[in-house]
């Protein structure tokens, strides 16, 4: 039989038990809309690629981690200068986790001011919230890994905020910790969030997500739909795979290069008796959040700061889960505020952000 | 004809250079094995560790990795504009011909 017979034949022999040929068929009949913000359809596929190189490095960082009080700072300095290239993984792993937490706020963001939202989509955009969340516990779990001073103490601070949530505060807190402070235990318990059950979370959530994208279909800007204009299209196989992978390959050189070239240090283990060091600040993307809470005043009307402040953020991520909802009009002038409103909260963010670090 | 031979000149020559960089990489950091060891033990009386390529040997592989690696990536992206041209260009054909009937 020739090569291209048996590649045939094996070809119909998985169709047969898989059925491929319909998946294949639907990505070459699936098409992409070209108009001004096609741009964005490009931020899904780079936050699958950090994804992926974050599960591959993190699985190459797993064998050498040890989740113990005495072992954790020691194993991550073991993996910096013992492994060969170790330093160079574990650069990877946490550069990519803040790019694609960085892609994940672009991509929604892109999505509330082009409102790709509306109708039918609401589903996928409350999927894609969650996965937000998800990718911000990923962040702020792996945060408390390497056991040094400076992670500690941004845990205490931030494992500490749910204890001013009326009623179920304190227990969130004790839940978080696994105790009324952060201890070993923590650690054990951060290093479980982080490896299987956020894991298992987000691919869950991740599969609906995707489903929901390819069942819809990519979204086309209000003002287009408004028009009533047929838009140019491509296929998603292979035009689009084609374009998508020059950006992958852009993305990773970028990655590589700044990993190699800006490697995160590791400071001496974390003393749980020694004070909380100077300039503490948690990770950039909860800048914004941090500054807010610490500008607060202690006390309104009787009421503590931290209370309100953090009641406030509570309503700001109801009211981020049901923007579609919220956002009912598009089209008129409710949705030309709510697109005002994406454009203030950058504002904000942006500002609350670099007013932390300046000060 | 010709460009296409300069083409796979080139690629076999960015391989080749890269197998012969990572492998006399891999062959340093047996070497310095035993020397790593001895510096964990250094690093635990140290307040900080600073991450970054241990010598001089493995700070030129790593220049060289990055070097190759975006050469890599233009070659590719090359490739990949070339075949964006051509499915681009069917698909526009198949559009016209779909139109006609």
């Amino acid at each position: 039989m020739s090569s291209k017979g048996q590649k045939m034949g094996l070809r119909s022999w998985l169709d047969d038990r898989l059925g491929v040929s319909a998946v294949f068929g639907f990505l070459r009949d699936k098409k992409i809309p070209q108009h001004r913000h096609s741009v964005w359809y490009y931020t899904g596929s780079a936050i699958l690629l950090f994804f992926a190189i974050q599960m591959i490095t993190g699985f190459m960082l797993v064998f050498y981690y040890n989740p113990t009080l005495e072992g954790a700072n020691t194993s991550v300095a073991r993996i910096m200068t013992e492994i060969p290239l170790g330093w160079i993984i574990r650069s990877v792993h946490s550069w990519s986790a803040s790019f694609m937490i960085a892609f994940v706020f672009i991509h929604l963001l892109s999505i509330w001011i082009t409102k790709a939202y509306r109708k039918p989509r609401e589903l996928t955009w409350i999927s894609g919230v969650f996965l937000l969340l998800i990718s911000l516990a990923f962040g702020f779990t792996g945060y408390l890994l390497p056991w040094d001073d400076l992670s500690l103490s941004a845990t205490k601070v931030g494992t500490d905020i749910p204890r001013s949530i009326p009623v179920v505060g304190v227990w969130v807190t004790r839940l978080l910790r696994g105790g009324d402070d952060v201890t070993g235990d923590t650690l054990t318990r951060f290093f479980g969030f982080h490896v299987s059950i956020l894991p298992l979370f987000l691919l869950t959530i991740l599969a609906v997500h995707i489903y929901l994208v390819q069942k819809q279909g990519m979204s086309v800007p209000v003002s287009d739909e408004k028009k009533g204009k047929k838009l140019k299209e491509l296929p998603f196989w292979p035009n689009f795979v084609y374009r998508e992978m020059v950006v992958w390959l852009i993305l990773t050189g970028i990655l590589f290069s700044v990993a190699i070239f800006f490697p995160p240090s590791l400071e001496k283990a974390a003393d749980l008796m020694a004070p909380a060091p100077e300039g503490l600040r948690p990770e950039w993307y909860f800048l914004f959040l941090f500054q807010m809470l610490k500008i607060f005043p202690s006390k309104i009307l009787f009421i503590n700061g931290d209370t309100i402040a953090v009641l406030l953020i509570l309503l700001g991520i109801i009211a981020f889960f049901f923007l579609p909802l919220i956002d009912s009009k598009p089209a008129e002038k409710k949705g030309k505020i709510i697109t005002a409103a994406a454009y203030l909260f950058i504002v904000f963010a942006v500002a609350m952000s670099l007013w932390s670090l300046l000060s | 004809m010709m460009r296409k031979k300069k083409l796979i000149v080139l690629c076999s020559l960015i391989i080749a250079l890269h197998s012969f960089v990572l492998l006399r990489h891999d062959f340093a950091q047996q070497v310095a094995q035993e020397e790593k060891t001895e510096m964990t033990k250094e690093h635990e009386s140290q307040d900080k560790i600073v991450s970054g390529p241990k010598d001089i040997k493995e700070s030129t592989g790593i220049y060289v990795f990055v070097s190759w690696m975006w050469l890599a990536i233009v070659v590719l992206i090359y490739f990949l504009k070339l075949k964006i041209k051509e499915v681009d260009r069917l698909f526009e054909i198949r559009y016209l011909s779909g139109k006609k009937k």
